[in-house]
């Protein structure tokens, strides 16, 4: 397994790379400069000039990037142009906030779909069909924002029995009850078109596996069938599952930076949004890398998964 | 069994009566199928695709496709199966009657172990369990013969080879000591020499067990090695029911006749003793240009960055004249298939040289590759999908000359009337779909779409493993015919050795990717040098049930554990 880690963590490094000078170059291509943002309209050439240099803007650009490079191998991300303060210190704030909404959301999305797509599969009645197929076509249909909304007036307004936005007071580990509830309507409204995708994968998945030789096998020795889908079926479509799972979780990190914003919940997504429009190069660039680097790590992690669920790729075949 | 009067009547095993399965569409797979089990008993149900064989035992077990539509009567020690709701069925199903597939690589799920497989299948009629049932589990696989039966119980299916694996598919069916043993195709996967051995492990298993056997086959000689009783059927009714010694030396229905006059056959061991024993290699001027030449041959699978190289093809040196047809017989691994891609140069060489008509094909670049490609034509095994089903039958015959700009619209289509008419299909054949074709009509497509250049040289790659054996034996005279008149070399790929004896004048046996023995067919057929030869012939089941008692003992003897 270690070996296998091991072979992979080159390529994942080259992406890395590459996705930094990447995020370098792009955030300076997007039209509107830090200058004109930080000195405001009236300032004179040469209050620009000053603010300009004392950036280091007025560096070639592969000296900047060297530059940004060499800071953040020894630990220092630099500090934000608009907001102030230590960039550092500003992601790490957001960073735990919005990891903890995607994480419960991603557990939420794979808890969901191999309930739905298993009693799917086991049930195969046309009712239970339908009534699933009808879900996730609304989880999918309906844009965040609308859904969003709608739990926050069910469970918040006319059912007031769920908070409509916030952090928990006292942080996640002191009263996880309480926590929980905070975490739960904007933790639902991000993990439902995941969910549906990943539910609409599995049972697909389900029943390719379903069709196979190795079911008839199982089915000739009078094995029942519901005891087939679940310690045969799930086991071999679980594999490929679990890949889907770690691109959504791609989306999922797009998607909270939406869902922090109606549950004024301060992650991430609001410090992206204020870095993007005040063009607070260093802050932008840090963030975006995180999530490169987060995602990277998601598909190393499913990849060694895969590897551990599949005994074709964890260990060598004699024929 | 006592019947009113006092007097015994046996009740068979099994006794399927009347059986007619039907779907939506309007032909029925099965019309009228009666066929009886007895005690201990090997019956075979034989027939060419499409005759409802393999849908008889799916009834017997109750494992229709969805949609299926059966009426009649199939009876177990006279219990009523047909109609039984699924709980009822489950408790029959490994149970009493049990089933082996016909693809071993895919019975088998991938991620689960040989031992819980096993396991599983003990779980499902509430046997044995932990110690007990891993006991059980080893003594499974000890019966059918499986090497280190405790160590292979951890091991999952990828890393058995084929004989092994279909050697564990049939441990399951036997885990709960079922009465009816039904095997459908049981060896059709599998390279002869595993073929031989599973056959055997089956009699061994009828002898010691007393398990009655229903093996659905399409091949004459598996019959004959293994059955005491066949019926034989066509378009879902049976034609003719007999013991094996007296079907194989009179056939009744003209049906049968016709199925075992098609099947090719090797000169026999008495034959064998007159045959040519000298190699009599055709007489060729020292400076003539061969048609194929391969010299010192090697490639290799597998990256030298990962430590992992394996030899595909290790040294081979082959000579095919022009005009000849050079067949390439071995078992899977032995690289046929590769040496065949080689001489189109789809393979990357890692020594060697291979020249087509004189010419480096795997060297040439750019424009004189493509020129050089013209002179050769491949025919794959499945034409079903060598074929684009979007394409007429006129446009797939049509494209290498449209691909090589060769003469003007009208000529191409005056060439493709040609070959329809070659290979014998009606001209209104062109405007026709692949699919409204049957597999043997397909295969005479892709044999016109490869002579549509006038190649030099033809590879055909197991050109009719796919197809029934009356119409392989239809497409192999047209073959024949037209390699007589067009005079192309032909490098002819096949595991069925009985095949290429009937159509190749050289023959090279490979193994693991090396030449074993070569030489004209009469010679290597008839008076193989090398025992790897001798035990290739010996393992193939020769279709005639009276060599079986003279040829089963030495098969024992000789048995290799695969």
């Amino acid at each position: 397994m270690g070996h296998y880690l091991l072979r992979r963590l080159p390529s994942a490094l080259v992406v890395l790379a590459i996705a930094s000078f990447g995020i370098f170059a792009l955030v300076r291509m997007v039209p509107g400069d830090p200058v004109s943002s930080l000195a405001g309209p009236d300032a004179t050439p040469e209050a620009r000039a000053a603010i300009r240099a004392d950036l280091g803007l007025d560096q070639p650009l592969v000296t900047q990037y060297v530059h940004w490079l060499g800071r953040l191998a020894h630990g220092d991300f630099g500090t934000s142009y608009r907001i102030g303060g230590q960039v550092k210190d500003l992601v790490a704030d957001g960073a735990v906030n919005t990891i903890v909404l995607t994480v419960t959301a991603l557990l939420l999305a794979a808890i969901v779909a191999l309930v739905a797509s298993v009693l799917a599969v086991v049930l195969d009645n046309r009712w239970v069909n339908a009534a699933l197929s009808f879900g996730n076509t609304l989880a999918i249909a309906l844009p965040t924002f609308v859904t969003g909304l709608v739990l926050i007036l069910l469970f918040a307004v006319v059912f007031p029995v769920l908070p409509a936005g916030g952090t928990p007071p006292d942080g996640f580990l002191a009263r996880p009850d309480i926590a929980a509830q905070y975490l739960l309507l904007p933790a639902v409204c991000l993990a439902l078109g995941a969910g549906a995708a990943l539910t609409r994968f599995l049972t697909e998945a389900l029943r390719t596996e379903l069709r196979q030789p190795y079911v008839t096998t199982a089915r000739a020795l009078g094995i029942p069938r519901r005891r087939i889908v679940l310690t045969q079926a799930l086991r071999n479509a679980l594999p490929s599952a679990v890949t889907v799972l770690g691109i959504q979780f791609g989306t999922l990190l797009g998607g909270a930076v939406l869902v922090e914003a109606i549950f004024t919940w301060p992650g991430l997504g609001g410090l992206i949004e204020e870095a993007i429009s005040g063009r607070d190069y260093p802050l932008v660039q840090v963030l975006l890398l995180l999530s490169v680097v987060v995602f990277v790590a998601i598909q190393l992690l499913t990849d060694v998964i895969h590897a551990w669920l599949d005994p074709r790729v964890r260990i060598g075949g004699a024929s | 069994m006592t019947d009113p009067e006092g007097t015994t009547v046996t009740t068979p095993l099994l006794e399927v009566t009347d059986l007619a399965i039907s779907f939506s569409h309007p032909r029925p797979a099965v019309r009228s199928v009666s066929v009886t089990v007895d005690e201990g008993e090997v019956v075979a149900l034989v027939g060419e695709s499409g005759s409802g064989k393999s849908m008889t035992a799916r009834a017997v077990i109750g494992l229709l496709p969805d949609g299926a539509k059966a009426t009649g009567s199939v009876r177990l020690r006279g219990e009523e199966l047909l109609g039984l709701p699924e709980p009822e069925l489950i408790r029959y199903r490994g149970r009493r009657v049990a089933m082996v597939f016909q693809e071993p690589q895919t019975a088998l799920n991938p991620v689960r172990t040989i031992g819980w497989q096993i396991g599983e299948a003990l779980r499902a009629h509430g046997g044995v369990r932990g110690k007990a049932a891993r006991a059980r589990a080893v003594d499974l696989l000890r019966e059918v013969e499986i090497p280190d039966p405790e160590e292979r119980l951890g091991y999952y299916p990828h890393q058995l080879s084929g004989g092994q694996k279909q050697r564990v598919v049939l441990a399951l069916a036997l885990a709960n000591e079922p009465e009816l043993l039904l095997a459908d195709e049981p060896t059709t996967a599998l390279d002869v020499t595993v073929q031989a051995e599973i056959l055997a492990l089956l009699r061994r298993i009828r002898d010691r067990t007393g398990t009655s056997i229903l093996i659905i086959t399409h091949n004459m000689g598996v019959v004959a090695h293994l059955a005491d009783r066949v019926v034989v059927l066509r378009q879902g009714e049976v034609v003719e029911e007999a013991a094996t010694r007296d079907l194989f030396a009179d056939p009744r229905h003209a049906y049968t006749r016709q199925l075992l006059a098609a099947v090719p056959r090797l000169p026999g061991p008495d034959e064998r003793v007159h045959a040519v024993t000298d190699d009599d290699v055709p007489a060729v001027a020292a400076d003539a240009v061969a048609a194929l030449e391969y010299d010192d041959v090697r490639v290799h699978y597998g990256s030298r960055m990962r430590g992992r190289v394996l030899p595909a093809v290790d040294g081979v040196t082959l000579r095919l004249e022009r005009g000849q047809v050079l067949g390439l017989v071995g078992e899977s691994g032995s690289g046929k298939t590769t040496l065949g891609r080689l001489a189109a140069g789809l393979v990357p060489l890692a020594g060697g040289s291979v020249r087509v008509g004189g010419e480096d094909l795997v060297r040439a670049r750019g424009q004189r590759r493509v020129d050089l490609r013209r002179r050769l034509a491949f025919v794959h095994q499945d034409p079903e999908a060598s074929l684009d089903p979007r394409f007429s039958i006129a446009e797939a015959i049509r494209e290498p000359l449209d691909v090589h700009a060769v003469g003007s619209r009208k000529d191409r289509d005056v060439r493709v009337t040609e070959l329809l008419d070659a290979v014998r299909l009606p001209a209104s054949f062109a405007r026709r779909r692949p699919r409204e074709l049957s597999g043997g009509q397909r295969q005479r497509v892709a044999l016109a779409r490869a002579l549509t250049l006038d190649p030099e040289l033809l590879i055909a790659d197991e050109p009719t493993s796919a197809l029934d054996v009356s119409v392989q034996a239809e497409v192999l005279e047209l073959f024949a015919d037209l390699q007589q008149r067009l005079g192309f070399a032909c490098v002819f790929i096949s595991h069925d050795l009985a095949v290429v004896n009937k159509v190749a004048d050289q023959v090279a046996v490979l193994r693991a990717g090396r030449v074993v023995e070569s030489g004209s067919a009469a010679r290597v057929f008839g008076a193989p040098t090398h025992d790897y030869t001798r035990q290739l012939l010996a393992a193939v089941p020769v279709p005639d049930p009276t060599v079986r008692d003279a040829t089963g003992p030495a098969l024992r003897e000789q048995h290799i554990a695969s």
